[in-house]
């Protein structure tokens, strides 16, 4: 297991008047080299959750323990520095985070804090890059001066750079082009397949990452309300809208509809265009086969 | 989130503190600050206490809030303190250490130093507490009028300070977002030797000046679409009024001076 | 509708922000007052320049601006600005009072209106746009979401007949995008206001009557949104992807099986079903 949370709890402010408490006894296992996704309203407590996983938050209560450290809530924390860097945390708008005149030298950021060679420092910064699609010749270049997916790509980068083995994004997508969000949904679910990284995203735009994500997760006020695969998501996303605030997707309510019409619902739900239309077109091609409750025409 | 609730945060608990005039607390506070001042025996501190209490439990707000307020300034005060202890040398010897000594008379000025600095940082908490921001602009407003004599708007000023107050609140919500997010890269303030804090100041300074300036040009682009113009005439939303309540509310005041000023010439 | 009928008379604009940075040129149109039109175009297009330029934030370098039949000059801008609200995308850097009040209130203190109206109207926008009960919230207390309405309730307390949206939905969670899509749509049921809105937003763009696509500065096409989402190559273009359910209609053409235009929802699944049903 890459990362394990044993009824984690945490308030902001804990022993103020102004305490809050933004996560309410989660536990929750996440394998290692799985694509996992944070749902949930605004104010649910996702992007809280994602900062227990490299200690930049440390439990209230509980115990999370990832890779090999343990952070328990009221003990001494381990120097987290190796989590720091085995954990790659990639914020919301993380083109805010540049501060370098060249995009080789925000790269070199983190590698060299984490105390490596000006060499080998350049090289991951070149290897990073290409893992987010863009070339060397970006490397001199000013990062104030890139559009914004660009720059976007390079802050992310900046957390490859450390070589992490999981990396964990706060909405990454959020302000983006319509192609730019897909094209990074696509870059992350490389990362996972080519590289065999965990990557874990936080997300209210669940469309464009469900063909790649295998492990949905749904907050709602502090606590975790689901966990499970994307056909289980599907089967149980009409409670999750109603009840938790889930924005569903129109793919999901489409495949909903049909399958109920078809009688499909214990099949892998279809959640491209391209899949569903397929599998409607075997559905007329046929009549009669595979339904199994409403007969045929 | 969190930050806002150190400026510019009103508790509306409606008591009759919060309805007086913006203007006449503010002169009350100035007011207070002179009496402050002029503390300097402990029945004066005395008066000065009990005046505060009576005001800050007239607000209905918990005392805690108060004292949470001053909290931020403890360092200051034991400064204050010590510096006090450490160089007046008035009354009895109380002990000695090599060839200092500390003498009542310090320990006595002392205490009576930092006891002004609190109950002047948790007083003032009165006016933020009890008076929306807008209203406190407005009560600024009408207190700077006098300085068109010598050619500065009091309108622009008031302005000015009302939207530097609503972002500071945001910037630090940002900067501590930076700060999160170079921990995330390594660079952990908390975790660094001294030498290396200075060199790690740059990385968190670039991009919240970046974004700083980026929320200003918005923010002008917002108010030029809003009809601004600088100078232009402006109705006031808020509209103030003078009662008997305030002008009694600034005569409270004024017996305080009155009150400690007598007790220090006596 | 008075004057003219349109809202917006663009003939060969042009603006550039120094001589190397061209970055609209010769840009002529026409808006018809009371209509919705969507501004799409990859980023740098000078979609977002032709927004300030239409709200008079900027000055065209060449051609000319009629807004409602007055020309858009350095004398009129002042006189016009008050006919145009603009809603921006950071819903922070919009909020200039220090409560949800003080904000709506900022547009008409610079209106010198009297204090009876203006408190009338921060009350019947406020309540319009269901934040009657956040009246005395400081912004930081606010989602993303309740900051933008208060932003559209102070540009419409101002009663302008022109409204411009520079993406103003893009930094929203989905609820709230939803959301304000809705006041958009109210909007233009009213009747009363002519919408300009800048977004990526398949859903947004579908709402609107007609889209205009920018591209390196000049008009790339002008047309109805459904036939935008009819043209792949268009659509690459611009960097934008069709909604699903025009993509699930497309698909299931190439499939051979064809559904009307303008399925939403449920009716997909019965249209279906029927076809399925006749064989």
């Amino acid at each position: 297991m890459a990362i394990v949370f044993e009824q984690v709890s945490f308030a902001y402010d804990e022993r103020s008047l102004w305490r809050h408490s933004a996560l309410e006894e989660v536990s929750l296992e996440l394998g290692t080299g799985v694509f996992a996704a944070v749902a949930g309203s605004t104010g649910s407590g996702k992007s809280t959750l994602l900062q227990h996983f490299n200690g930049i938050l440390k439990p209230t209560g509980g115990k999370v323990r990832v890779l090999d450290f343990t952070l328990q809530a009221g003990e001494k924390q381990p120097p987290l520095r190796e989590l720091r860097r085995r954990v790659g945390l990639v914020f919301q708008f993380p083109e805010q985070q540049l501060f370098e005149d060249t995009v080789e030298k925000d790269l070199c950021f983190g590698p060299l804090n984490f105390g490596m060679g000006a060499e080998e420092a350049r090289e991951r910064a070149s290897k990073a890059l290409a893992l987010v699609g863009l070339d060397d010749s970006f490397l001199p270049r000013n990062p104030f001066h890139l559009s914004g997916g660009q720059m976007r790509k390079v802050a992310i980068a900046s957390v490859l750079a450390m070589d992490p083995d999981v990396i964990a994004l706060d909405e990454p997508t959020a302000t983006l082009d319509p192609q730019s969000r897909a094209e990074l949904a696509e870059l992350l679910s490389r990362l996972q397949r080519e590289q065999g990284k965990t990557v874990i995203v936080v997300t209210h735009r669940m469309e464009e990452m469900l063909p790649y994500v295998d492990t949905w997760i749904v907050m709602k006020g502090g606590a975790k309300v689901f966990q499970g695969s994307p056909a289980e998501l599907v089967r149980e996303s009409g409670w999750l809208e109603r009840e938790c605030g889930l924005a569903v997707p129109a793919c999901i309510t489409t495949w909903n509809n049909i399958a109920a019409r078809f009688g499909l619902e214990d099949e892998e739900p279809c959640l491209t265009s391209e899949k569903l239309a397929w599998r409607v077109a075997r559905l007329l091609e046929r009549p009669g086969q595979s339904i199994m409750r409403e007969g045929g025409g | 989130m969190r930050n806002k609730l150190l400026f510019g945060r009103s508790i509306d608990t409606g008591s009759w503190v919060h309805g007086v005039d913006p203007r006449a607390k503010l002169t009350g506070m100035i007011l207070y600050l002179a009496a402050i001042v002029i503390v300097g025996s402990w029945p004066a501190l005395g008066i000065a206490a009990a005046f505060s209490l009576a005001y800050m439990i007239s607000t209905r707000i918990p005392l805690k809030y108060y004292a949470k307020a001053a909290k931020p300034l403890w360092v200051l005060m034991v400064f204050i303190f010590a510096v006090q202890c450490l160089t007046v040398k008035q009354g009895d010897e109380l002990f000695r250490l090599g060839s200092w000594a500390l003498y009542t008379g310090g320990l006595s000025s002392g205490l009576i130093a930092a006891s002004r600095m609190a109950l002047l940082v948790s007083f003032t908490a009165i006016l933020t507490f009890t008076t929306t921001p807008g209203l406190l602009n407005q009560g600024l407003a009408g207190v700077l009028t006098p300085l068109r004599v010598i050619g500065i708007s009091a309108q622009r000023l008031t302005l000015m300070m009302s939207i530097a107050l609503r972002f500071i609140p945001t910037i630090l919500d940002e900067t501590h977002k930076i700060l999160k997010a170079q921990a995330a890269r390594g660079a952990d303030l908390k975790e660094m030797p001294w030498k290396e804090k200075g060199k790690m100041l740059v990385s968190l300074l670039v991009p919240v000046t970046v974004s700083a300036f980026r929320r200003a040009e918005e923010l002008v682009l917002s108010m030029e679409s809003r009809g601004y113009v600088i100078g232009a005439p402006r109705s006031e939303y808020h509209l103030l009024s003078w009662r008997l309540r305030d002008t009694l509310f600034v005569v409270s005041y004024v017996a305080l001076v009155a009150a400690v000023l007598s007790i220090r010439w006596i | 509708m008075e004057g003219t009928g349109l809202a917006f008379e663009l003939q060969q604009v042009s603006f550039a922000y120094g001589p190397e940075q061209p970055v609209l040129g010769d840009v002529t149109l026409d808006i018809l007052q009371g209509s919705w039109v969507s501004l799409v175009g990859p980023n740098g297009c000078g979609k977002s320049t032709l927004a300030k330029l239409l709200g008079g934030l900027l000055a065209v370098n060449s051609g000319s601006i009629i807004v409602e039949g007055t020309p858009l000059l350095r004398e009129t801008v002042q006189q016009i600005r008050p006919r145009i609200g603009m809603v921006f995308q950071n819903p922070d850097n919009q909020f200039i009072g220090a409560t949800v009040e003080e904000d709506i209130a900022f547009g008409l203190e610079g209106r010198c209106l009297p204090r009876a109206e203006m408190v009338e109207r921060v009350k019947r926008y406020a309540d319009k746009l269901e934040i009657g009960h956040l009246l005395a919230k400081h912004p930081a207390e606010l989602s993303g979401g309740q900051k933008q309405r208060v932003a559209v309730a102070a540009i419409l307390a101002m009663e302008p007949g022109i409204v411009i949206f520079d993406e103003a939905s893009s930094m929203l969670d989905e609820k709230a995008r939803g959301e304000l899509l809705n006041i958009l749509r109210e909007m233009k049921h009213s009747g009363k206001y002519t919408m300009i809105s800048i977004t990526h937003d398949a859903e947004e763009i579908m709402a609107s009557d007609r889209a205009i696509v920018l591209r390196d500065g000049r008009i790339a096409a002008d047309l109805k949104p459904r036939d935008l989402f009819g043209d792949e190559e268009l659509l690459d273009s611009c960097r934008l992807i069709a909604p699903y359910e025009v993509r699930l209609v497309r698909e299931l053409c190439r499939q051979g099986i064809r559904l009307p235009a303008g399925y939403c929802g449920e009716e997909v699944a019965e249209a279906l079903w029927q076809l399925y049903s006749n064989k």
